[in-house]
């Protein structure tokens, strides 16, 4: 019987809460249980008989004998899983600064929503930028793309250039709040 | 016929024109791209071209390239696919300069066809009913403001070169026309060489169905039946069902009349579609434009008559006469197809790039699967993010969409996120199964395309995504039980297996 507890936050298909749990596994089963902050704390929990059928893909059942097919693989610091047909994705919690491409809502820099080429900048160093305003036009996979500011502020730098490849989640334009940081 | 024939195309397409290229004893030849070395559409050719370089610009766009690249290999014939070159009547009439024989129709058609204004005053000579329109027009010029005055918002700009729903826009007001006609005619310009708009009286959730036409050399044309292809994404189809549900015996009978006529008055050969709007409620329907090329959806066609487009297209180009009356067609059954795109439905539909991990498709009676890709493969950004099309067919309409559905619960794709769930969600909707459904299904059912995971899902996935996260990493790593089936194991080693649990900066 191996005991191991750790935190995981689930980041599709939606953003959602991070939780920590504890796992019992002994023989193929497995009792997996949600704990609170307090490890004393514990939630609801579930119980699955595991049957690996080759490396990262198996086959799970339910206490009530229902039984699911699923395939893992990490992707950088992201653990897919296909569970019946959906996917849904991981992470460990130290693995949230590392670049998450899915952790672009938290700044005020504007990030590339897909990955593309950069066709125009609107923009320029020093420039204050309203709410909605086009800063940046891209292209993908054939398709163009209006690149708005979520808020009012000034363009502290254009990290790209016309005629760039972008990946998505790469930053765009840096931004500082209106009235905020000078710009040098 | 042929005996050798350039494929000027990629993915599934390129793949599937393969296949019956081999099945007729023909040699295909393939041209790829860089990023596309290795890729099935090469290894399935007997012998291949590369196309130095990424862009479509560069490769499959390349006019002179790809007529040197079908004269170095001694290919009699060119067949285009659809998107790319395939409905560029520069490129057949360059074919047809080089003594090459284009597989579709003639430049001249396809010019006037191609051109969605010329081919809308074809089909009013021809009497067939059509959506009114504006001629070629600017932002702000009097063509647009008369059309404004006269029908108001919303309405549509599109492509005159257009098709496949690029240099398309909705627009809703006075306010947004200018900036929309502007970038629907970069978007234009960027797809197709040519920036051309116009403006389009905007008809209120209609039905999109289209009737596949055959036509050969000796002015005989018949119709295949419809398409319902009214499930869009961006006015892009992403699941297509034949017989429509919409159709009564007269209305199926007067579109085929249509399409037929259309093609006639403009001297088609080869196979074409003609696409309508269809107003449900009054049974009224518009013709839309001709599609000079072979569409993305004709498998389901081929599904429900049991034959092979692609050879009919063959045949007809190299000289035959079309065989087939109209009364052999007795469609048989029903079929649907879903479009496995790389992209995300619950982040409007961003295209998703990456490895493919894992690539299981499904397989069982009635399933077809045309794939352009494998295990272990690069999805870039540089194409479309059209994956494969999964085709189920079956004696009844309600017995095909069963089968879609089990088939799509069992399709394993890790590595990149596709859009299986919505495909799914739509199929197993009750709107989209009685069939009473439109082109705004996706925006009257908002919840197929938001994540809903009932309670037990959720702690099952977070069980076993914990388990996991504990297995030793190298037993999650696909290279191991990569499928072999296109030769050169380990030439093409993935991100995964040289860096380990890193991210590529």
């Amino acid at each position: 019987m191996t005991q191991r507890h750790g935190e995981m936050r689930e980041t599709y298909p939606a953003t959602g809460e991070s939780f920590r749990y504890r796992l019992d596994e002994q023989n193929g089963r497995i009792t997996f249980e949600l704990e609170g902050d307090d490890s004393e704390d514990t939630g609801p929990a579930i119980a699955l008989a595991i049957e690996s059928r080759a490396s990262g893909e198996g086959l799970c059942r339910t206490a009530d004998g229902d039984s699911h097919t699923f395939a893992w693989a990490w992707v950088g610091p992201e653990l897919h899983l296909w569970l019946d047909g959906a996917l849904y994705i991981f992470q460990r919690p130290e693995s949230r600064r590392r670049g998450s491409s899915h952790a672009t809502d938290q700044t005020d820099d504007i990030l590339a929503p897909m990955p593309g080429t950069v066709l125009e900048v609107l923009v320029a160093e020093g420039d204050s930028v309203e709410r909605n305003q086009t800063v940046i036009v891209m292209e993908s996979m054939k398709m163009e793309l209006l690149i708005t500011a979520s808020r009012n502020g000034v363009v502290r730098r254009v990290s790209v250039q016309q005629g760039q490849q972008v990946e998505r989640g790469m930053r765009l334009l840096e931004m500082a709040p209106e009235g905020g940081v000078a710009v040098e | 016929m042929f005996s050798k024939v350039l494929v000027a195309n990629r993915g599934e397409i390129a793949v599937r024109i393969n296949q019956t290229l081999r099945a007729m004893g023909i040699a295909p030849v393939a041209v790829y791209s860089d990023p596309d070395a290795g890729a099935p559409h090469v290894v399935t050719a007997g012998q291949s071209v590369p196309l130095a370089g990424s862009t479509a610009e560069e490769t499959y766009l390349s006019i002179p390239r790809l007529v040197q690249a079908a004269q170095a290999t001694g290919a009699e014939a060119v067949h285009p696919g659809y998107g790319f070159l395939s409905e560029n009547p520069r490129f057949s009439q360059a074919c047809r300069d080089a003594g090459l024989t284009f597989i579709g129709p003639s430049p001249e058609s396809m010019q006037a066809l191609g051109d969605k204004l010329r081919s809308k005053e074809i089909a009013v000579a021809a009497g067939v009913p059509v959506v009114p329109s504006s001629p070629v027009c600017m932002p702000g010029d009097d063509a647009a403001k008369e059309f404004v005055a006269r029908w108001g918002f919303p309405l549509l700009v599109k492509a005159a070169a257009g098709g496949g729903g690029r240099g398309m826009r909705l627009v809703n007001r006075q306010s947004e026309l200018d900036a929309d006609m502007e970038a629907a005619s970069r978007e234009a310009q960027a797809a197709f060489g040519d920036g051309r708009v116009f403006l389009e009286r905007y008809v209120a959730n209609p039905r999109h169905v289209e009737v596949q036409v055959l036509a050969d050399a000796f002015g005989h044309t018949i119709q295949l039946g419809e398409r319902e292809c009214s499930i869009q994404r961006r006015h892009q189809k992403i699941i297509e069902e034949t017989p429509s549900p919409a159709l009564t015996p007269d209305l199926r009978q007067g579109m085929g009349e249509a399409a037929i006529a259309v093609a006639r008055a403009a001297g088609y050969v080869n196979a074409g579609t003609a696409e309508f709007l269809l107003d449900p409620h009054t049974g009224e329907f518009y013709f839309l434009e001709m599609n000079a090329r072979l569409q993305v959806e004709h498998p389901i066609t081929e599904a429900v008559l049991g034959l092979d487009m692609v050879e009919w297209q063959l045949r007809i180009a190299s000289g035959e006469p079309l065989t087939l009356q109209q009364d052999d067609l007795q469609p048989r059954g029903h079929a649907i197809e879903c479009r496995i795109y790389a992209e995300d439905p619950y982040r409007d539909f961003v295209p998703s790039t990456g490895t493919l991990l894992r690539w299981r498709p499904p397989s069982g009676p009635g399933l077809r699967l045309d794939s352009g890709v494998t295990e272990g493969r690069e999805v870039s950004i540089y194409y479309d993010p059209l994956l494969a099309k999964l085709v189920a067919w079956a004696p009844s309409r309600d017995l095909s969409l069963r089968r879609m559905e089990v088939a799509l619960s069992q399709f394993l794709a890790l590595g990149v996120v596709i859009n299986i769930p919505l495909l799914r969600a739509v199929v197993a909707h009750p709107q989209f199964q009685s069939g009473d459904y439109d082109t705004g299904f996706l925006e009257w059912n908002p919840a197929v395309t938001s994540p809903y995971i009932d309670d037990e899902t959720r702690m099952i996935a977070r069980a076993l995504a914990a388990w996991a996260s504990h297995q030793p990493v190298g037993s999650a790593s696909p290279t191991e039980i990569a499928s072999p089936s296109w030769g050169e194991p380990g030439r093409r080693p993935t991100p995964w297996r040289t860096l380990g649990n890193q991210r590529l900066p």
